[in-house]
């Protein structure tokens, strides 16, 4: 018999994950509906489906460390308990859409938890370290790895990912035969084919790494308090970022322009790219990512490398040059262009757009991506220490 | 008697009742409405989403201009044949009006510009321009 506690239990962890779905879809997918590739109903089945598949394989790594290891003692997760936490993160991922503040929904997840087992005085303090530290450093990671990547490698990727898109559509269904088979059409090139399967192709990895650090989010709570087997709560929470993908999200796909498709596609693409693998990485070794954060020093990163391309490392290490340095200097390429080889480039041509870049500013704004779950954390440790209706 | 005015103007409420203000308080002077464009957002894609257009300046004239139209029309509104001066800022918002503020006599802004992400993410302009501006700041609500 279930519980009508359980039920409501269910209902919030269902709300939070339809909030996760209609959230993620955007970022991972936004480029590749952009692009015409697929539709927004494609691009909802693909977010399900990949989701689903991180979720599965590696996402429980996470719901283990948020359910059972964060607290010592997984009785806190009383019933109320549960859906408080899980009230608190659907509260978060409500203002992040609402006012259009990115709150990382895991940090917030993390804190409420974190709030919940310091009331409760069962915080698994060495587990919650570990989280906080891989926090520090996989934001850096992140940042230096695309830093490289604008170094060196960013002129020659975006000759190659240069993608123009031809008239007439991509493909034609043949359905002459007993399965139907998109086929290429004849306006389509090869070169638009594979650029097309590559923006599709990182939205999967997206989806994917979205799936092993966000499941835990919704259903964490509920397993934590055995009252739910992890597998039926996989299946439960991925149904309802289902529905999320193809409902909410056809909105936030087409109104709430997401910072990553306001990046040329190149340098979405390898955004994406290094932060889905960061993303993937870290849930793997059980700890929840922030993705919203990682991205964010990703575009730094990958802007500050792209600036300081013109002085070889010869120069730049006898110091004989200064070059603007900004995030804008992605800028100075469109996609495609053929590019002077490294040191050959005169600093002058990169647009002097310094002021768009400012690392005080900067500085701001990474720290004010942690306001939300700061709160959550605070707003959890009041409630769960001084309302006595969670059953500690 | 004050001749060379600042208005820096976004799109808030606040920054059209400065504009208004400078008009009737000013009507003699020379003003000049300023607008930053590419400021911080929360993952920076705004300002690289700019900075990333073919040419830097078309694109940031092309944000500004709807800012400019309505300034324009507050102006007739008035009643004044003033001629409006617009200039175009980039980056952080503050800073660009400091920066600019020293080739004016005055500089007349806004308490506060609308939205909770920009209170976030920007902070309040009003408040750093009165500390830094090397000219006299008037600040209307």
């Amino acid at each position: 018999m279930v519980s009508v506690l359980l039920l409501v239990g269910i209902l919030v962890a269902v709300f939070v994950g339809y909030n996760v779905g209609g959230a993620t879809t955007g970022p991972a997918f936004g480029p590749a509906v952009g692009a015409d590739a697929i539709s927004k109903t494609a691009a909802g089945v693909l977010m399900t489906v990949f989701f689903f598949v991180g979720a599965w394989t590696i996402g429980r790594r996470v719901v283990d460390t948020l359910g059972r290891e964060l607290v010592r003692d997984p009785s806190v997760f009383t019933l109320e308990a549960s859906i408080g936490v899980l009230f608190f993160i659907g509260a978060a991922l409500f203002v992040g859409n609402f006012f259009g503040v990115p709150a990382s929904t895991s940090m917030t997840a993390v804190g409420s938890i974190a709030g919940l087992g310091l009331a409760a005085g069962e915080l698994n303090v060495a587990v919650m370290g570990e989280i906080a530290i891989w926090w520090i450093v996989s934001p850096f990671i992140g940042f230096w790895v695309s830093l490289i990547i604008g170094r060196y490698f960013y002129s020659s990727l975006n000759r190659r990912l240069a993608m123009t898109r031809s008239a007439g559509p991509l493909y034609r269904i043949d359905r002459s035969r007993r399965v139907p088979i998109p086929f290429p059409t004849d306006t389509t090139t090869w070169r638009e084919l594979g650029g097309v399967t590559m923006v599709i192709a990182i939205g999967c990895l997206m989806a994917f790494s979205s799936g092993t650090s966000n499941i835990a989010n919704a259903i964490a709570p509920l397993v934590g308090s055995g009252e739910l087997e992890m597998n039926p709560a996989i299946v439960i929470g991925c149904a309802a970022v289902g529905i999320g993908t193809v409902t909410i999200a056809r909105r936030t796909l087409e109104t709430m322009g997401n910072e990553l498709t306001e990046l040329p596609l190149t340098a979405a693409i390898v955004t994406a790219t290094v932060s889905a693998s960061l993303v993937i990485f870290l849930s793997a070794i059980g700890i929840p990512a922030s993705f919203v954060i990682i991205a964010t020093m990703c575009i730094i990163g990958l802007g500050w490398g792209r600036a300081t391309r013109p002085i070889t490392v010869a120069d730049a290490v006898r110091g004989e040059e200064s070059v603007p340095v900004s995030v804008d200097a992605l800028t100075a390429d469109e996609e495609g262009n053929e590019l002077p080889s490294i040191g050959d480039e005169d600093p002058e041509r990169i647009p002097s757009a310094v002021d768009l870049f400012n690392p005080a500013t900067t500085a701001r704004v990474v720290l004010m991506q942690n306001i939300v779950p700061l709160i959550a954390t605070v707003g959890a440790y009041a409630t769960f220490r001084f309302v006595p209706i969670f059953g500690l | 008697m004050v001749s060379r005015v600042l208005v820096p103007i976004d799109d808030s409420k606040m920054s059209e009742r400065a504009l208004e203000y400078a008009l009737e308080v000013y009507p003699d002077a020379e003003i000049t409405v300023l607008h930053v464009v590419g400021k911080p957002s929360q993952m920076w894609g705004h300002a690289t989403g700019l900075a990333l257009a073919d040419d830097l300046e078309d694109a940031a004239a092309e944000h500004a201009e709807p800012i400019f139209d309505r300034a324009r029309e507050i102006v007739a509104d008035a009643g004044g044949d003033a001629e409006l001066e617009t200039r175009i800022e980039l980056g952080n918002p503050a800073r660009a009006i400091i920066d600019r503020a020293n080739d004016y006599e005055t500089v007349v802004i806004g308490t506060h510009s609308g939205s909770v992400v920009d209170r976030v993410f920007v902070g309040n302009i009003a408040e750093k321009v009165v500390q830094g501006s090397p000219v006299p700041v008037v600040v209307v609500r």
